[in-house]
């Protein structure tokens, strides 16, 4: 999160492509055109925040149809669709499918730079908390077994000595096990080891 | 002696003479020469009523001139000849004539004269009145013997034959004479001779009968040996204390035969009754065929008859009915191949077998059976109408069957076979009436049928039910009270001129609905019945529902508009799209470009260099979005339609222009082949925009699907054959396949998305200008739209 973010767009109009790196340019964002899908999609993921600015009419696949062909690959970029004239139905069916925002061409310049700014912002978020998560998965996969288990029936609420019944074990022995894994998973109470467990149940989630 | 002397003794002396005269049934008398009575007895005197002396009369005063004169005449031959005299007379006495033999006779004296005449009458009429009768009755007799046609034969008591008429001989065929003295045996077939010469004797020994004497039947035997029938009646007579006895005999082979054939005749009437009387039953046909079996059974002594028939495909002789000794209808012959066995062999042959041997028949496969029942004969008959063989009557008897029963059975298989022919149509008709009645009861269509003058006779439960009407409701005029108030007038008009002129009715009038008490649209039809001359005699109607279709035919017809105006509207929605896009591109460059400007201007960072850059851009852009508008602004402009006189290939470039996006985005290639300088088209603008978009978009979809080889899309125009303007669009896309011919039809589609309603409008636009649209298979592949337009006369070509 350190290197600078990326705005990606694609156009087939070679002058719109232009005009908008030029205004992007403008707020100091870094722009990477293409004028086509096919171009787009073959591009290596980047490991930067970004956003994509998407012309919904293309030649060959369109922008709805490369919102689509992303989702299937699980590349999570946030999309802002630019169109023609005004599509109810398609622009519904672009933001259920999570686009950003759907701006009608010519576009208000501060609208789609606050658009830009949302999508990159949301994408940096995405990312550290896949972050986030990636870390407590190694911490979480470091514990022994025997420690996940005690964590995990903490959390449930259980008492020592109630988990030292339920294990079989001297309720000493889970007291350990339980000091060994806060440590480990470099929780600094109780309810901070609850947040991180319950941030491992949610779907383990793919950096792009 | 004298006449005195004869006087006297006649008088008074011989007692004993004259006792015998007085008391002789004879007239007796005695005439002197002179033929005075000297003495006539008291018979005389009693025949002609002579009371008083007779002595000393004469003939002229006792009879008449005419009698006494013969008398007197033959006196004098008695006195001239000296003879006896003797002859018949015929003497009208007091009772009647009577005949009578008379005889006179001289009377001699000594001297040898005669001195008086004598005379005795012997009255005959009583025997010869008998003699006459026995004469006549003899000759009568004989005349009746000999010419008799019967035989009349006399025998002795010893049995031999003592007379024999012309008949007798004619009839045993013997000679005249060569009967006589023959024992009757020999006219007797060998097994009634003995019968005969044992009941002969036994009666003349008891005067007890053996045989009715009086018209017994018995057989008899001719010469040549053939034996026949005779009828015999005889009686005896005793002669000379012999009895005779004679004997009536007739030959009754004809009357036998006569007889035979009356019988034969009355059991052919007999199975020809029954059989009929069987067909006139309403009962199933096997019934019917049982009560037929049984009558040949019955009537003609079969041991048992069956009767199959053929089944529907003529492959199988199904038996139907059984009756005698088996009434069983299963079993072996209960199914018999056609051209199999005996009986399909009838069938097929179409010829009856008989056989009066069936112990040598080959066709009697069963032989240990028959020989074990006795069966001696085998009728087996065709059942055929026509040329066709409906089936087979065939019957087992333990006698010989007779000419005449062939007879019977061949007439009674005709009537059999005509009968079941004749049931068969009435099933047929029967089941025709009823399938006919049941359809027109249940049809889900109202129907009717009228009288010659138009009164209903008739209407199915669908108008009772549909008008709530009654049958009896309905019927004559009573219809009108369902017709809507404003209708019944010229609908009732157009009925009755229907009626009088015979021509097919049709009106659509409003008819009430029971079941919501609406009045809806209906349509009755009706055709008249003619018989042969062509007269009217019967209508027979329907009535339609028409109300749902009616409103379903409005609704469809402002679908189809409300569908043309929104395909018109669709296609400017996606031209205004398209449209939009094209301008928006350089809108949207622009308005970023000066907004980047504006924003560095803001922060005190815009640069020259940068500004001149864009504004440059803003230039071009602001170019080619005016080039854009200019070119869409024919096509915005001229939206009323109207026509006006147009370049074809002018349109044909505008389209391509507004299509340009659609044909870039989907890679496709055109090619134009645009004849120079052709004649103008008297057309609206827009209308042939539509068209043409219709058609290349068509185009272009059609080639979606096609990855593996230039997409490519061919425009022409030129003038064809007839001097129209023909336009043509060619893809390489999927073909039309098999449905080519279903294109233009409404809502016909094979886009996933389509409305099937684009070339259905095109051609019906087309088709508004005078020319036609079609379509045709490109080769290898794709599809040509054709288009034609009439040159407009204003036109200079």
């Amino acid at each position: 999160m350190t290197s600078d973010p990326i705005v990606f767009v694609v156009d087939d109009d070679a002058s719109v492509r232009s005009s908008l790196k030029f205004l992007l340019s403008t707020v100091g964002l870094q722009v990477e055109s293409f004028d086509s899908a096919d171009t787009f999609l073959r591009k290596k993921p980047a490991g930067v925040p970004s956003c994509l600015v998407l012309d919904v009419r293309l030649p060959g696949l369109s922008g709805i149809d490369i919102q689509r062909e992303l989702a299937a690959r699980n590349i999570r970029i946030p999309i802002i669709f630019l169109t023609g004239h005004g599509d109810i139905p398609m622009s519904v069916r672009a933001m259920k499918a999570g686009a950003v925002e759907f701006l009608t061409k010519p576009v208000r310049d501060q609208d789609l730079l606050d658009a830009v700014r949302i999508a990159l912002e949301q994408d940096r978020a995405r990312r550290e908390q896949e972050k986030e998560v990636t870390d407590l998965q190694l911490r979480f996969d470091s514990l022994t077994s025997r420690e996940q288990q005690v964590i995990s029936m903490l959390v449930s609420g259980m008492l020592n000595k109630q988990i030292a019944a339920e294990l079989g074990t001297a309720e000493s022995t889970v007291k350990v096990q339980r000091s060994r894994a806060m440590e480990k998973m470099q929780a600094q109470s109780l309810v901070d080891l609850a947040r991180m467990i319950e941030k491992l149940k949610s779907p383990s989630q793919r950096a792009s | 002696m004298n006449v005195n002397k004869l006087e006297t003794r006649l008088q008074e002396g011989d007692g004993l003479l004259q006792a015998f005269f007085e008391n002789s049934p004879n007239l007796i008398f005695v005439k002197d020469r002179q033929s005075r009575y000297l003495y006539a007895n008291k018979q005389f005197k009693n025949a002609f009523h002579i009371s008083g002396e007779i002595r000393g009369k004469t003939d002229d005063e006792l009879f008449s001139a005419e009698q006494s004169a013969a008398f007197l005449a033959v006196d004098r031959q008695v006195l001239q000849t000296g003879l006896l005299m003797k002859f018949e007379d015929v003497v009208l006495y007091e009772d009647g004539v009577h005949t009578r033999i008379v005889q006179k006779f001289p009377l001699f004296n000594a001297e040898g004269e005669i001195y008086a005449i004598g005379g005795a009458v012997t009255d005959i009429t009583d025997r010869k009145r008998e003699e006459s009768a026995l004469r006549y009755s003899e000759e009568n007799y004989r005349l009746v013997v000999e010419t008799a046609p019967d035989a009349v034969i006399s025998i002795d008591e010893g049995g031999a034959i003592l007379f024999a008429n012309p008949a007798a001989v004619r009839i045993f065929g013997y000679d005249p004479t060569e009967l006589i003295g023959k024992p009757l045996t020999v006219l007797m077939p060998e097994f009634l001779r003995k019968l005969h010469e044992e009941g002969f004797s036994r009666y003349l020994a008891t005067g007890q009968r053996h045989i009715n004497w009086q018209g017994t039947e018995l057989t008899a035997l001719r010469k040549n040996g053939q034996e026949f029938p005779v009828e015999i009646s005889f009686g005896e007579l005793s002669r000379d204390g012999h009895k005779v006895f004679t004997g009536f005999i007739r030959d009754i082979s004809e009357r036998k035969q006569v007889e035979e054939m009356r019988a034969a005749h009355a059991r052919q009437i007999a199975v020809r009754a029954d059989v009929s009387m069987a067909f006139g039953k309403e009962e199933s046909l096997k019934t019917i065929l049982g009560e037929c079996s049984e009558a040949i059974v019955r009537h003609l002594d079969a041991a048992f008859a069956r009767i199959w028939t053929l089944n529907d495909d003529g492959t199988m002789l199904d038996l139907q009915a059984s009756a005698g000794m088996y009434t069983h209808l299963d079993g072996s012959h209960s199914h018999i191949p056609m051209g199999q066995f005996k009986i399909g062999m009838i069938a097929q042959e179409r010829k009856p077998h008989l056989t009066n041997d069936v112990l040598n028949d080959p066709r009697i496969s069963d032989r240990a059976w028959a020989e074990k029942e006795g069966m001696a004969s085998f009728a087996g008959y065709p059942l055929s109408v026509g040329d066709r063989t409906i089936g087979v009557l065939a019957m087992f008897s333990r006698k010989p069957v007779t000419p005449e029963t062939t007879e019977t059975l061949a007439s009674g298989a005709d009537l059999i076979a005509q009968g079941i022919e004749r049931k068969h149509a009435e099933d047929r008709l029967r089941d025709s009436e009823r399938s006919l009645r049941q359809l027109t009861e249940t049809i889900p269509q109202m129907l009717w049928s009228a009288e010659v003058d138009g009164a209903i006779d008739y209407c199915n439960q669908r108008v009772l039910d549909y008008t709530g009407l009654s049958a009896e409701q309905v019927r004559g005029a009573g219809w009108m009270k369902s017709v809507h108030p404003d209708d019944i007038g010229k609908m009732e008009q157009a009925w009755k001129a229907a009626v009088s002129t015979g021509m097919p009715f049709q009106y659509e009038f409003r008819g009430r609905r029971a079941a919501d008490n609406a009045y809806r649209w209906c349509i009755s039809s009706a055709l008249p019945l003619r018989n042969q001359e062509g007269r009217v005699i019967k209508w027979f109607g329907t009535v339609v529902d028409l109300h749902d279709w009616k409103e379903a035919l409005q609704a469809l017809q402002m679908t189809q508009t409300e569908l043309a105006r929104v395909s018109r509207v669709t296609t400017m929605g996606e031209l205004a799209a398209s449209i939009a896009h094209e301008v928006n591109q350089p809108l949207t460059a622009v308005t970023n470009n000066s907004s980047a400007c504006l924003r560095l201007l803001a922060a005190g960072n815009l640069q020259a260099e940068v500004l001149r850059r864009a504004l440059e851009e803003i230039v071009a852009d602001g170019n080619r979005a005016s080039a854009v508008v200019a070119r869409i602004r024919g096509f915005i402009k001229k939206e009323p339609a109207e026509k006006n006189e147009l370049d074809i290939n002018e349109v044909i470039q505008e389209v391509l222009v507004l299509a340009g996006r659609e044909l870039v985005e989907n890679r496709v290639l055109i090619e134009c082949q645009l004849t120079k300088a052709l004649p103008l088209v008297l057309a609206d603008r827009v209308q042939l925009q539509q068209v043409l978009l219709n058609l290349i978009m068509n185009g272009v979809e059609a080639m979606i699907a096609v990855k593996d080889q230039p997409r490519s899309l061919w425009v022409e125009s030129r003038v064809d054959g007839s001097g129209d303007i023909l336009v043509a669009v060619r893809d390489t896309g999927t073909g039309l396949s098999s449905e080519a011919h279903r294109v233009f039809t409404p809502f016909f589609t094979t886009k996933a998305n389509g409305m099937g309603m684009g070339l259905s409008i095109s051609r019906s636009l087309v088709e508004n200008h005078g020319g036609r649209l079609w379509a045709t298979p490109n080769s290898p592949n794709g599809a040509v739209f054709s288009f034609t337009l009439p040159v407009s006369s204003g036109s200079p070509a």
